[in-house]
């Protein structure tokens, strides 16, 4: 486990993770109490990457759940395996034959089956899903459930004892006690409100866009083969953006998918023709691009004002890289 | 420790953050990992486990300023100005304060446990007798400004501010007595005198600052109701920044309970078919059991606003509303008239909604300076609009049928009737004064399904509430 915050963040930053001082104190208290983490927060911020990087920086394994509407305690928690049932009971129809050898009448018969019925209902015919998968591991993992938000509000429920207590419960079975505690990781989209009685069960964490500086950061660690001044032209126009009223607020993957992009095509600053084609990297509708190439052009404008400003004082050392950009 | 976090958690549900108890344990469990040295930890600590919901965060930044920040730091500012009065350097106050020590050592004579701590400027400590004083003369009773010479004084006392007085007189008295140097003598005496005025200074700020604390939160209450109630004729421009902010949060608010609402949806009858189907893998045996769905539906919304300039606000309110609310419906299709009717229903499609409001209730779409016109309106509505209205649409008027004494044309409003599910007329008016002067609302209520007042945000939302599907 961790033994202080600072850990979290530099074992975060060896997988190419830049975790702020929040984040990583809410791990470590996650780990510490051994509780489960709800991150909610936009899109693209890194919450299922969070998930990602706990288990590589702790080297565990990750079971991961993805969820959807829809999503029942069949597909999540586990299932019984009826085909595989049919099929023994086929196979050993023989032998039940010789089970029920002396029995008289209807009763006897049911009760000498009913005497044999754990050998159908053991775990051998129970098909684990993720989260019994998670429960009964020998090692400690790391849970991921992803997107809770868009499961309804039954699936919650099943959660409500998996969280608070560890354990499941399979009524022919028993109850399955977690030899290890999972580290739990919930991530949310705010699509809807989850319920007060699985908010209770967990720490809350919210992951807000970076600021400027923080994105350089991670820009710098996931793609350090862009250029440090089109790293810093890209930050700035997609803050401007996400000052916008757009129907799709860029996160930061869509920054980066940005600034791939761009790298990728040679650009060197945004006035470049090609950059008009990329934008639908960061925004992905149709209002939102006029608007993103409005900013752009407003961008553009202002850099070039000022520069030109500083041009017209007088030729300094700036002055060969504005005629660059003029040009 | 136990006791602030407890008090916190009071405070935070005072401001419409519900801490549940359990909450309140884990965030004390927390505290014991994180300790309680770094404040940015504590603080961290106490937001993952207290604070569940995003639009609460700023509400707690601003509550754990005002809890924690305290007396710990008054003190420590004052000591510091202290030595800055002084004019000391660190290492050198360190060494004064030594000195300090010895001679009082030296002196021999018993000093008041608050005399030791001030002079040998233990901050710790002095929080502590402070604060054990404020518990007892029951400092967290107090409300208004005018108490807060009352009890500097009762805590004053309780300190033994006068028996404090008393002796630092007496040290000075010693210190002429003793062989110092002058410069020595001069800086003792000096310090003797600031100390004594700094615990005053402390005691004041200390005072104000839990005064300051209750006072937040009476106020924050109060305005928070005062706006939901307050009626959309009176709202100054401030005001108005601030509804839209409430208005939006309303919406979220009403939006999750719908999201909660649907999913609590009967199932239906027992579905054959697709049980058959669905269990071919088993040979037919029905392992798994399927239901019919009932299909929700999804309401059709028209409204129609009057924005003349007495009903403006409300309809601006209306029309945010029922946009925020969006995805919910349908359609949502919107007309604003006064004595003209236009449709607005593209502007609120391309624009945010901040935009939209502006063009619909500015005069760009219909002439909003004539007279209301109910009956032109609607006339004009039946001639061009009717298509509009099919039997899954509800039709929301939003006026104060005040008609300036023209033709009524209530009949247009039965032919809406007719083939709309429903009509709702909202009202902005005090139901009083429906039926007196110009007002045709009796006339106009005969045909309409419900007819609601709706002069603020807590009616708003009520309407609403009703307007939504089940």
């Amino acid at each position: 486990m961790f033994s202080s915050i600072d850990e979290v963040i530099e074992r975060f930053a060896t997988n190419k993770y830049i975790a702020s001082r929040r984040i990583a104190t809410v791990i470590y208290l996650a780990s510490a109490m051994g509780k489960p983490v709800l991150v909610e927060g936009p899109a693209g911020v890194g919450k299922t990457d969070l998930g990602k990087v706990l288990a590589a920086a702790l080297d565990l394994e990750m079971i991961r759940l993805q969820c959807y509407e829809g999503l029942d305690e069949g597909k999540a928690l586990y299932e019984w395996e009826y085909a595989k049932q049919l099929l023994y009971t086929q196979i050993l129809k023989d032998k039940i034959s010789e089970v029920l050898v002396g029995t008289q009448g209807l009763a006897q018969a049911v009760d000498r089956i009913a005497a044999e019925d754990e050998v159908f209902f053991s775990e051998r015919f129970v098909l684990p899903r993720p989260l019994l998968k998670a429960i009964t591991n020998d090692k400690r993992i790391v849970l991921l459930i992803d997107e809770i938000d868009k499961a309804d509000a039954e699936f919650e429920a099943f959660l409500l004892e998996l969280l608070s207590d560890f354990q499941v419960t399979v009524p022919e079975i028993g109850t399955f006690k977690a030899k290890q505690i999972p580290l739990v990781i919930l991530t949310s989209n705010n699509a809807r409100e989850m319920s007060d009685a699985l908010k209770r069960r967990c720490l809350h964490l919210y992951i807000d866009f970076p600021n400027k500086e923080q994105e350089l950061e991670i820009i710098r660690i996931k793609v350090p083969e862009a250029a440090e001044k089109l790293a810093d032209e890209v930050v700035q126009v997609v803050h401007a953006l996400r000052k916008l009223d757009l129907k799709k607020t860029p996160g930061i993957s869509e920054t980066l998918d940005w600034i791939k992009a761009l790298t990728l095509l040679n650009v060197q600053s945004l006035d470049s023709a090609l950059v008009d084609e990329t934008l639908d990297t960061i925004v992905k509708y149709e209002g939102d691009v006029r608007k993103a190439q409005e900013e752009l052009k407003e961008y553009l404008r202002r850099v070039r004002t000022r520069r030109g400003g500083t041009a017209a004082a007088g030729p300094g050392p700036a002055g060969s890289t504005d005629k660059d950009l003029l040009n | 420790m136990e006791d602030k976090l407890v008090e916190f958690a009071n405070l935070l549900r005072q401001n419409g953050v519900r801490v549940s108890l359990a909450e309140t344990l884990d965030a004390i469990g927390a505290s014991e990992v994180t300790g309680l040295a770094e404040r940015d930890l504590f603080r961290a600590a106490l937001r993952a486990t207290m604070i569940k919901r995003a639009s609460e965060l700023p509400v707690f930044e601003e509550l754990f300023d005002v809890y924690f920040t305290g007396l710990g730091e008054i003190i420590k500012g004052a000591s510091k100005a202290v030595q800055d009065a002084l004019s000391m350097s660190d290492q050198d106050f360190q060494q004064f304060l030594d000195e300090m020590e010895q001679m009082l050592k030296n002196h021999g004579q018993e000093l008041s446990e608050l005399a030791k701590q001030l002079l040998q400027n233990n901050s710790g400590q002095l929080e502590r007798m402070m604060r054990d004083a404020a518990r007892a003369v029951r400092m967290q009773g107090i409300q208004r400004t005018i108490e807060e010479n009352y009890f500097a004084r009762a805590l004053a006392r309780a300190l033994g501010f006068d028996k404090l007085e008393q002796e630092i007189k007496e040290l000075r008295e010693e210190l002429s007595r003793l062989d110092l140097g002058a410069a020595l003598r001069a800086k003792m005496e000096e310090y003797l005198d600031r100390r004594l005025k700094m615990l005053d200074d402390i005691i004041r700020k200390y005072v104000r600052q839990e005064r300051e604390k209750r006072d937040m939160k009476a106020r924050e209450e109060q305005r928070m109701n005062q706006l939901a109630d307050k009626s959309f004729y009176y709202l100054s421009d401030e005001e108005l920044e601030k509804m839209r902010e409430a208005v939006t949060r309303l919406a979220q608010r009403l939006k999750n309970i719908i999201a909660v609402r649907r999913k609590r949806m009967k199932k239906g009858r027992f579905d054959i078919k697709r049980t058959l189907r669905s269990n071919l893998e088993y040979g037919g045996v029905p392992f798994k059991l399927r239901f019919e769905r009932r299909k929700r539906e999804k309401p059709q919304i028209l409204i129609m606003c009057d924005v003349s300039d007495s009903v403006r606000n409300a309809s601006r309110f209306m029309l945010q509303f029922v946009y925020s609310l969006q995805d919910l419906y349908s359609r949502v299709r919107s007309f604003v008239f006064v004595s003209d009717i236009g449709e607005v229903t593209e502007h609120f499609r391309t624009n945010d909604v901040k935009q939209a409001l502006d063009v619909a209730l500015k005069g760009d779409i219909i002439n909003v300076y004539a007279h209301s016109d109910f009956g032109r309106a609607f006339r004009n509505f039946v001639g061009d609009h009717l298509g509009a209205v099919n039997k899954r649409t509800t039709v929301i008027v939003l006026g104060d049928a005040r008609n300036n004494y023209n033709l009524p044309h209530d009949w247009c409003l039965r032919e809406i009737k007719q083939r709309a599910r429903r009509i709702i007329w909202l009202n902005p008016e005090s139901r009083n004064t429906w039926g007196f002067g110009d007002s045709e609302m009796e006339r106009y209520a005969i045909h309409c399904d419900l007819v609601e007042e709706c002069r603020n945000l807590n009616q708003l939302y009520r309407v609403i509430d009703q307007l939504v599907p089940r």
